[in-house]
């Protein structure tokens, strides 16, 4: 497994044309986090979550490291690579194992890089008193969004390890995220809204950033990225069962 | 030695046979023509789940039965209106005109108020005037000369017209002659000064004319991340009028007043009397709106909220129709056949927005048809609008897919790597609709988007309008785009074209 | 049109890398060239500038006369095969050649001539993704003839292909040849090449190292070696070292004579009484007239033979 860890790590820092994901997620999600957050004002009453709205960012940032965890994996398979790495490693599964815990070391470092920038730069627009970081909630919703941003790499990147080819990986990943909020959205009945908010991975995952009104979620934080947490273990698991037994 | 002479004779030449060259190798590859269904059929089935959730529920506070679902008026253009305020009115007939002092406008204060609740401001958008309608029903042709809360004196007609008078004047004239109805104000009831007039053909000899008065509802919405709420109350406004005088026939000796519109919050007058008269002065209330009906509930175009699935498909697979031509080194072969590079991409541009567009306009069609006839069976009542905009809306559809699925395919040959070009055209595309729409930013920074980004040709799909002359929550979690449908598809046309122009330049500059 | 290849001057540069510094040749109608190099020498650059694919920084390429860009119809002019892997797998082979054919201007029909003549008939509707190189060679071929060009550009047709494979490969380019058409083959191992072209061009670093006929080559490599088979190898050396040959032992029995003709040995050994039982002129194989030639241009040789 060490091994394998090594050989995975060499192939992400050379694979040529990848470094700027991780850039550009970091400057999508912090841009988008500082643009919600000048955007609110306190005439009637700050009665906004004010942490939820200085992580707005990861809403955007995430399709970026969503599709950084497609090529991780679509990338091989593009070029045929897929068979020399399973001739060097046989054991499909540690194969799997190691790709995925260095695409988490490399989601997260980002994702705390990426989080941490949004709420220190929205402080800076926010009026009042802002995100008070030693608030219990405010730890939850920093550290909840990180290990969101991770959860939603592994569910791209099992997604990608079932279908193969990248585009379509990315295709798919983003229409899991973002159909939910947009059906919940349009529906009128407030069950069926309450239902969708559940059971989608975006929206019952960043139920970690709330830290007000918890009462009216439709899913608690942690509770919500447990959902989360099921959605990428059954994306992990059909990959790794797609790729031990099917040919390479 | 003597060179070989070809046997074969080549066929005519030119764009039609790259065209014919690049439909055959796009139907030659089963994954696309999947691609190609699964792109409609989505678009029809996520319409069809949101008409399953959407049922019209009226748990009211005094748990009332729901009424029946009856769509509201609409107005003589086709659109959705409201039209319900206070009316004093005699049948005039044939040529003649109504003068009126305003004397006094002012909020009506409701028996219990909520907290929060503004009640000592007058709406600005409440409306007291002189009004000559075609007959009492909601919806029919009207024109009206008006004193506003804050906006001075209005000349309006058939509901979507609107022209500003001045600011201080408070006397009144309706003139109507033949087809012509004019508006005229004065401050001192001596100089007047025309402040607009119109035609309404096929106007009936004898009409109701006389006095109105309305208010409309006051709302405020509250965002968060992920949804909206609006909170609202109808408002009532007090008018009294004085210096009524008239010239022409008039039916009836008496002034007699009604309500045109049954919402519940109709007051019929200050003490619940409706119109009272004392002396010269005439005094009552009403309220509601004379005005285009606003609000993104229940649109047609909610039918078509699969359209960014079915986009996300076809993004992909434009993108693919390139960039696997790369991957597979395939490119030098098309280029071999086809030197004139510009060409080869101009030809699969074509093919590709010719077959995404047939194919959009299916499934838009048939999630227009299908999903709103459910929605409607739901008791939803969805709002009617014109024919002519539901066609907008539903080939607008067809034509932002095309689109965008051409700019995927511009992102493919710029990129050549399907990753690339799909991510390029998601976040530039997709995420700017779903961050706008879902509610996900706040309404600044979500016009921006929709004003500079491809994301802009979503507007095709807006059926409602925005009036200046009504106040309402103009966002786009509620249907409204900053801009107006054409305007919208041209941004995501131009970023289009300019996608194809960068991406001609790079396959003629680069190494194949 | 006369169906000529002809390249003037070729110069690219990729980065540091001069890739093709002045490469000129011509390749004439009714015969096969072979366009042999090392690996690195710049041959599928060449082609690929050949067909309009490549820029070049300077000098030009034309196909009969004209460059490839302005050619309408360009298959009808020149066929060619760069990369017999570049196919997308989904689609059969027969649909792949289908739009290769409607980009001419041409139906159906010559389609299925051409699946007969390459032999791919059962496999034509099966995805092309499933072929084996052998198969995808055979298809190239396919595409290549597919508009009957009266010149033909392949980069390595013999990769994968069988015994069998090759043996139709080679008579099929004969016969192409044969027609009058012009063809220009590529191939890093000279053997593929040997009884298929009559001519050749060697290049090497992107530079030309010989523009030359088969017959030639072998004629020059061969150079005036004799061999020589004797019992008495040390008198025989003896013998003709004294009149100026320089004499290898190549065997027991067999020496190898260079600097003195055959009929001379024959004379000088006959005067001194040295029984010998075989002298014949020397014949180069092919393989060894080009090693001969390239040993000063591997691009990428083994490590031992790097020059300081």
């Amino acid at each position: 497994m060490r091994y394998a860890l090594h050989a995975e790590w060499t192939k992400l820092r050379t694979l040529p044309g990848l470094g700027w994901l991780p850039l550009l997620a970091i400057a999508l999600t912090v841009g988008l986090s500082v643009v919600a957050s000048a955007a609110v004002s306190c005439r009637t009453g700050c009665d906004q979550d004010l942490t939820q709205v200085s992580l707005t960012g990861v809403d955007l940032g995430q399709a970026v490291l969503a599709a950084l965890a497609v090529v991780v994996i679509s990338g091989e398979y593009g070029t045929g690579m897929v068979r020399t790495t399973l001739a060097a490693v046989p054991r499909r599964p540690v194969v799997f194992a190691a790709k995925g815990v260095i695409l988490a070391g490399v989601v997260i470092p980002v994702g705390v890089v990426a989080v941490l920038c949004s709420v220190l730069v929205a402080r800076t627009t926010l009026p009042g008193a802002g995100v008070v970081l030693s608030e219990g909630s405010t730890v939850r919703a920093i550290a909840g969004s990180v290990l969101y941003l991770a959860l939603v790499a592994l569910l791209s990147y099992g997604i990608a390890t079932v279908v193969r080819d990248s585009a379509t990986a990315i295709g798919i990943v983003v229409f899991l995220l973002y159909l939910f909020p947009i059906l919940a959205q349009v529906v009128s009945s407030p069950d069926w809204q309450r239902h969708l908010r559940q059971i989608g991975p975006m929206n019952a995952g960043l139920a970690i950033q709330a830290t007000k009104h918890l009462d009216r979620l439709p899913i608690g934080p942690w509770a919500g990225l447990g959902v989360l947490t099921a959605w990428a273990a059954g994306a992990l698991l059909a990959g790794v069962l797609l790729l031990q037994f099917r040919d390479a | 030695m003597t060179s070989y002479t070809p046997t074969v004779t080549p066929g005519r030449d030119g764009f039609p046979a790259l065209i014919r060259a690049e439909w055959t190798k796009f139907r030659t590859v089963r994954g696309w023509l999947i691609a190609l269904a699964v792109a409609a059929l989505i678009v029809v089935l996520v319409g069809l789940v949101s008409a399953a959730g959407s049922h019209r529920s009226c748990v009211g506070p005094h748990g009332r039965a729901c009424p029946a679902s009856v769509p509201g008026p609409t107005g003589p253009g086709g659109e959705p209106v409201s039209d319900s305020f206070y009316f004093a009115h005699q049948n005039l007939v044939g040529d003649g005109s109504v003068t009126v002092r305003v004397a006094s406008l002012a909020v009506v204060k409701p028996d219990s108020p909520q907290p929060g609740d503004d009640t000592t401001h007058i709406e600005p958008w409440a409306k007291a005037g002189l009004i000559i309608k075609q007959n009492t029903r909601q919806g029919s042709a009207y024109a009206a000369i008006m004193l506003t809360g804050s906006h001075g004196v209005r000349m309006q007609y058939d509901f979507t017209h609107d022209r500003a008078g001045s600011s201080t004047a408070r006397w009144l004239r309706l003139v109507r002659s033949g087809d012509t109805l004019t508006g005229y104000e004065s401050a001192d009831g001596t100089q007047w000064t025309k402040v607009g007039s119109t035609h309404l053909n096929g106007l009936p000899k004898s009409v109701p004319a006389g006095m109105f008065v309305t208010s409309p509802q006051h709302e405020t919405v509250s965002q968060s991340v992920g949804s909206f709420s609006t909170s609202g109350f109808g408002t009532t406004a007090a008018a009294s009028f004085d210096n009524v005088s008239r010239t022409g026939s008039w039916g009836q000796p008496g002034w007699h007043g009604s309500a045109v519109g049954d919402g519940p919050e109709m007051i019929q007058g200050p003490d619940g009397h409706g119109l009272t008269q004392s002396g010269g002065t005439f005094t009552m209330a009403g309220s509601g709106d004379i005005a285009p009906a606003t609000g993104g509930d229940n649109t047609v175009e909610g039918a078509l909220t699969g359209t960014f699935a079915g986009l996300i498909v076809l993004i992909v697979l434009g993108s693919m129709f390139v960039s696997t031509e790369y991957r597979r080194g395939l490119i030098r072969t098309t280029l071999a056949a086809s030197p004139h590079r510009g060409r080869v991409l101009a030809a699969k541009a074509l093919v590709l927005g010719g077959v995404t567009f047939v194919v959009g306009l299916v499934g838009s069609a048939l999630a227009f048809l299908i999903v709103n006839k459910i929605r409607r069976s739901n008791g939803v009542p969805v709002q009617q609008v014109a024919t002519g905009t539901e066609v907008r809306v539903v080939v607008g559809t067809a034509v932002v897919l095309a689109l965008s699925a051409v700019f995927a395919l511009a992102a493919g040959a710029v990129f050549r790597r399907g990753a690339g070009a799909v991510v390029t055209a998601i976040v530039l595309l997709v995420l700017p609709y779903i961050l706008a729409i879902a509610s996900l930013l706040p309404v600044g920074p979500a016009q921006w988007l929709l004003r500079i980004t491809p994301a802009a040709g979503f507007a095709i799909q807006q059926s409602l309008q925005q009036y200046a002359q009504v106040s309402a929550w103009y966002a786009p979690p509620n249907g409204y785009f900053p801009l107006p449908p054409w305007g919208g598809l041209v941004v995501l046309a131009a970023w289009t074209a300019v996608a194809l122009g960068l991406a001609v330049v790079l396959i003629r500059r680069r190494d194949a | 049109m006369e169906a000529t290849i002809e390249v003037t001057e070729l110069r690219k540069r990729f980065g540091l890398t001069m890739a093709l510094d002045g490469l000129s040749f011509t390749v004439q109608p009714g015969r096969v060239t072979g366009f042999v190099g090392p690996n690195g020498a710049g041959k599928s650059t060449t082609m690929r500038i050949i067909l309009g694919l490549d820029s070049v920084d300077e000098g030009a390429a034309y196909v009969g006369g004209r460059k490839y860009t302005t050619l309408r119809h360009p298959l009808t002019h020149v066929g060619s095969l760069l990369d017999a892997a570049a196919l997308q797998p989904s689609r059969t082979a027969r649909n792949h050649l289908l739009w290769l054919a409607h980009s001419q201007g041409l139906n159906g029909q010559r389609v299925d001539e051409m699946i007969e003549l390459t032999g791919l008939r059962s496999a034509a509707r099966r995805r092309a993704g499933g072929y084996s190189l052998g198969m995808r060679q055979r298809l190239g071929i396919a595409a290549a003839l597919l508009a009957d060009p009266p010149i033909l550009i392949l980069d390595e047709p013999f990769n994968g292909l069988d015994p069998e494979g090759i043996v139709w490969m080679r008579s099929l380019l004969r016969s192409l040849a044969a027609q009058g058409r012009a063809i220009l083959v590529s191939s890093h191992l000279m053997s593929e090449l040997e009884d298929t072209a009559t001519h050749l061009v060697v290049i090497g670093r992107g530079r030309l190292v010989a523009e030359t006929s088969v017959a030639d080559l072998i004629a020059r490599a061969s150079g005036d070696l004799v061999a020589l088979r004797t019992t008495a190898r040390t008198e025989a050396m003896t013998v003709l070292a004294s009149a100026g040959a320089t004499v290898a032992a190549t065997g027991t029995e067999t020496l190898t004579v260079s600097g003195l003709p055959a009929e001379r040995i024959v004379a000088l050994l006959g005067e001194a009484g040295v029984p010998f039982s075989e002298v014949a002129g020397h014949r180069a194989t092919l393989e060894e007239a080009y090693m001969e030639l390239t040993r000063d241009t591997v691009e990428y040789r083994a490590e031992a033979d790097v020059t300081p």
